[in-house]
C-alpha cells in the first residue's frame, strides 16, 4: 500500500493551470523530495493531498483512503507559511493541535512533553508564543506538526527560514522518523537537502512531472560525460582522440568532456595505452546539474 | 463533532480571556448602574448658583409693571445665589425698543422683554430679545420667561376680579398610582419613572439580543482576521475541515453571548428587584428568546465568517458590513414605534426580514401584547431558511476566501465560488 497516491490530478486557478496530469505514488516508509521552481505547483499539490483544497479532477488517496476522510489524522503537515496563535502558552497550543488530531488528554501530556524536550522547548512550556524568539518560534511549529505522532509528514518548504541549528536538527529528525518507518514527504529548493535525505525525487515544472524516481535513477539517466585527468608527460594527443568533445586545461590537469555516447571506461583504456595515468576522475553530475539541464530555460535559476 | 467542540471550547476560552472582552463585560453594567445611582447627580438643578441675569422690561401699564415687580423680587428672595436683576420701565414704542436692544447688543443686559399691546385682557405679546446667550444662561432665561407669564397671568386674574388662591385650590387633584403585589397588603407607590422603566422592558430585552449577536460579531471578525493573517488557517485546515472551524467558532462564540446575556440580564433583573420593580419575565419568553437569539447569531455571524474569509484587515470587513448593519440598527432605532404596536404593519414586516427578526420578535413577545403562534412559527421558518442559505454560501465563500491573500476577490469571482461543487 501506497502512502500518499495521486492520479491524473488537475488544479487550475482561473485561467492558470496549477497542477496538470500530475501521477504520483508514495511508498511507506521511504523519504520523499518534491522539487521544482518557484510556482511549479508544489504547495498546490500538498494542500490538495491534505484536503485543504480540492483538485479539479482526478483522485488522491492517503493510505489508500479518500483525502478527507480519518486517513488525514495519521497525517502531519507542516504550511509554508507557518503560524500559530501568539496568545496562547506553547502548551495550550500543543494540546489543542493535538486533540484536533484526535490525541487524548493523556497520550499529549506523555508525547508533547517528550517532543518538548527533544527540540529544547521544555522550560518554556509555560511561555506564550508570542514571547518564544524565532527560532523556538520554528521549532514549536514542527512539534505541533508530528506531536500526533503520524505516520505521514509532510512539510512545505520546512528548511527555509531555518537556522543552520535547526536545519541539521531537522535533517535529524527526518532521517530518525525514516528509520521508525514513517513516510516523510517535502518540498525543496535545496538540491543539498535532497540529495542528502531523499529516496525518490520528483521534479514538477508547470503542474507536471519532469523526472520522478530514486535519486540513482535520475542519476543513471543522465551519464557523467566530463572527466578530470592529470598524466606524466605530453597530454596534447587527448585533444585529437575521437571521444573527445573539448578539453580544458586546469593547471596539471584536464577537464575533459567526452562526446555523446561516449563511455569513460573506453578513454580510461586509451590512456593507459598511451601515458601513466596519475589521477582519472568520473565527475557525478549533481541533481542541481541535472535539473538545469531539465527545466532549462530561462527560469532554472529558480531552483 | 468532537472537532467541532474543541474550536468551540477553544475559541471559548481565548475570548473570555482577552482584556477587552471583560472590559465589554463590565462596561455596559457599570454605566447602567452609575446612571442610576448618579443620574440624579447629572441632570440639572434649578437652583445651582450662577452669575445675576440682567433683564429690562418695558410695559405701557402701570399694573401690569407692579405685577412683574413682585414676581422678581419673590423670585429674589426665594433664590439669594441666582438673582435676577430687573429694570422695569413704564414706556412703550419703538424708541424704548430700539434701546433696549442697544443696551443687549453693547452687552449691558442679557435679555430685554417689551410687553405690547392688550395683556391685560385676551390679546398682546411679549416680546423677547437676547444677544448672543451664553450657554449657562439658558435656563435662567427660561425662568425669566416663567416669571413674566406668572406676572401677566396675575394681572388678568385682577382685571377679571377672580381669586387666584381660590382657583388653584379647585384645580389641585392628587392622584396617587400604586402598584400591587401577590399578597393582600402588598402595594407600592409608583412614580412617573417607574412607569417609564416598564416601557423600556421589551426595549432591554433587544438590545440584550442586539449586543448578543452583533457584540460576539466583532470577537468572530477579530478572530478569523487574526487565524488569516498570522497563517494559522493553514495548519488548521489541515486537521479539521472549513465547515467545522465555521461551525465551532459560530458555537463557542455563541456560547460566550449566552454567557453575557445571562449575566447582563441577571444584573438587570436584580436591579429592577433592587429598584421595587416587579418584572414578569415568563419562561415561554426566556425559551423563545434563547431560540430567536441562536438562530439569529448563527445567520449573522455565518454572514461575517464570510465576510472576514475574503478580507485581509478589520478595517476591509468593516466597510462590507455596513449594508447589514444597517438591517440591524432599524430595529434599534424603530423600537418605540415597535413597542407601541407590536402587531402594527412596520413590526410585522420587520419581523420577517431575517437579520432583524430576532430582535424585533423579542420586542413584540416581551411587549405583554398576544402574539398569534402562527406568526411565531412563521418568523422562526423564514429565520430558518435564512440560517440555511447563510451557512451554506459562507462555508463556500469560506472555504476559497480564508486561503486568499492580497487583493480582495470581486462580486463576480464570488459568484463563481458559489457556484463551484
Amino acid at each position: 500500500m501506497y502512502a500518499i497516491e495521486l492520479e491524473n490530478v488537475c488544479k487550475s486557478f482561473g485561467a492558470v493551470r496549477a497542477v496538470d496530469e500530475l501521477s504520483v505514488r508514495v511508498p511507506q516508509g521511504c523519504v520523499y523530495g518534491f522539487l521544482g521552481p518557484n510556482g511549479a505547483g508544489k504547495t498546490t499539490t500538498l494542500r490538495m493531498i491534505m484536503d485543504i483544497i480540492r483538485p479539479d479532477s482526478g483522485t488522491i488517496r492517503l493510505f489508500g483512503e479518500p483525502a478527507s476522510s480519518p486517513a488525514r489524522d495519521r497525517v502531519g503537515y507542516m504550511p509554508e507559511e507557518r503560524g500559530l496563535y501568539r496568545k496562547m502558552t506553547v502548551t495550550a497550543v500543543l494540546n489543542y493541535f493535538g486533540s484536533l488530531k484526535g490525541m487524548t488528554a493523556g497520550q499529549l501530556r506523555r508525547r508533547g512533553g517528550e517532543w518538548l524536550h527533544r527540540v529544547d522547548l521544555a522550560e518554556h512550556a509555560g511561555k506564550k508564543v508570542e514571547e518564544l524568539s524565532r527560532g523556538m518560534h520554528q521549532k514549536l511549529q514542527f512539534v505541533v506538526t508530528v506531536v500526533n505522532d503520524p505516520d505521514l509528514v509532510i512539510l512545505d518548504e520546512p528548511f527555509s527560514g531555518l537556522d543552520p541549528v535547526n536545519q541539521d536538527m531537522l535533517r535529524e529528525i527526518i532521517s530518525t522518523m525514516r528509520r521508525e518507518g514513517k513516510t516523510v514527504l517535502f518540498s525543496t529548493h535545496g538540491m543539498h537537502e535532497a540529495e542528502q535525505l531523499c529516496d525518490f525525487i520528483v521534479l514538477i515544472d508547470r503542474g507536471k512531472i519532469v523526472v520522478n524516481g530514486t535519486l540513482d535513477e535520475i542519476r543513471s539517466g543522465h551519464q557523467a560525460n566530463t572527466i578530470t585527468i592529470e598524466l606524466e608527460g605530453d597530454a596534447g594527443f587527448v585533444q585529437a582522440l575521437p571521444m573527445v568533445q573539448a578539453v580544458k586545461q586546469d593547471g596539471r590537469r584536464l577537464e575533459v568532456r567526452l562526446r555523446g555516447d561516449a563511455d569513460p571506461q573506453e578513454l580510461l583504456r586509451v590512456l593507459v595505452e598511451r601515458a601513466r595515468v596519475r589521477v582519472f576522475e568520473i565527475k557525478q553530475p549533481s541533481l542541481h546539474e541535472i535539473f538545469v539541464q531539465l527545466v532549462g530555460g530561462g527560469h532554472a535559476e529558480d531552483l | 463533532m468532537r472537532k467541532i467542540y474543541r474550536v468551540a471550547e477553544r475559541e471559548f476560552m481565548e475570548t473570555v480571556k482577552t482584556r477587552t472582552f471583560l472590559l465589554g463585560l463590565l462596561f455596559v453594567p457599570l454605566i447602567i448602574g452609575g446612571i442610576m445611582v448618579f443620574g440624579d447627580k447629572l441632570a440639572p438643578r434649578k437652583d445651582a448658583p450662577r452669575e445675576p441675569v440682567r433683564v429690562r422690561v418695558t410695559s405701557a401699564s402701570e399694573p401690569l409693571s407692579e405685577k412683574a415687580k413682585a414676581v422678581f423680587e419673590e423670585y429674589n428672595k426665594s433664590h439669594p445665589s441666582a438673582p435676577i436683576t430687573f429694570d422695569i420701565t413704564i414706556t412703550s414704542g419703538a424708541a424704548a425698543q430700539e434701546q433696549g436692544k442697544k443696551a443687549l447688543r453693547e452687552g449691558r443686559l442679557d435679555a430685554y422683554a417689551a410687553m405690547e399691546g392688550d395683556l391685560e385682557g385676551k390679546g398682546g405679546e411679549v416680546r423677547l430679545f437676547t444677544y448672543k446667550p451664553r450657554p449657562s444662561q439658558v435656563d435662567a432665561l427660561g425662568t425669566v420667561e416663567r416669571l413674566l407669564r406668572e406676572a401677566v397671568i396675575n394681572r388678568r386674574y385682577e382685571t377679571r376680579g377672580l381669586d387666584r388662591k381660590m382657583l388653584e385650590e379647585i384645580s389641585r387633584v392628587s392622584i396617587q398610582w400604586a402598584e400591587l403585589g401577590q399578597e393582600q397588603g402588598q402595594e407600592r407607590a409608583q412614580g412617573q419613572g417607574q412607569r417609564m422603566a416598564r416601557m423600556m422592558v421589551p426595549f432591554a430585552f433587544m438590545y440584550l439580543i442586539f449586543m448578543g449577536i452583533v457584540g460576539m460579531g466583532q470577537h468572530m471578525i477579530s478572530s478569523i482576521i487574526e487565524e488569516k493573517n498570522s497563517r494559522i488557517i493553514e495548519v488548521l485546515l489541515s486537521a479539521v475541515s472549513p465547515f467545522e472551524i465555521m461551525a465551532g467558532k459560530i458555537a463557542g462564540l455563541a456560547a460566550v453571548g449566552l454567557a453575557v446575556m445571562a449575566l447582563w440580564g441577571a444584573a438587570a433583573y436584580a436591579a429592577a428587584r433592587w429598584q421595587d420593580m416587579q418584572i414578569d419575565v415568563g419562561a415561554d419568553l426566556l425559551v423563545y428568546g434563547l431560540i430567536y437569539y441562536v438562530l439569529g447569531f448563527v445567520l449573522f455571524s455565518a454572514i461575517l465568517a464570510g465576510v472576514g474569509s475574503i478580507c485581509n484587515t478589520i478595517k476591509e470587513t468593516q466597510s462590507l458590513m455596513m449594508p447589514i448593519m444597517l438591517v440591524f440598527v432599524i430595529p434599534m432605532i424603530a423600537w418605540p414605534r415597535l413597542a407601541q404596536e407590536p402587531n402594527g404593519e412596520l413590526a410585522r414586516a420587520l419581523s420577517y426580514v431575517p437579520p432583524a427578526t430576532p430582535m424585533v420578535m423579542v420586542l413584540r413577545l416581551s411587549s405583554g401584547t398576544e402574539i398569534w403562534m402562527g406568526e411565531v412559527v412563521l418568523s422562526f421558518l423564514v429565520l430558518i431558511a435564512g440560517v440555511l442559505i447563510a451557512t451554506w454560501a459562507a462555508a463556500k465563500v469560506f472555504r476559497t476566501g480564508i486561503l486568499m491573500y492580497g487583493k480582495r476577490p470581486g462580486a463576480g469571482e464570488i459568484v463563481r465560488w458559489l457556484r463551484e461543487r
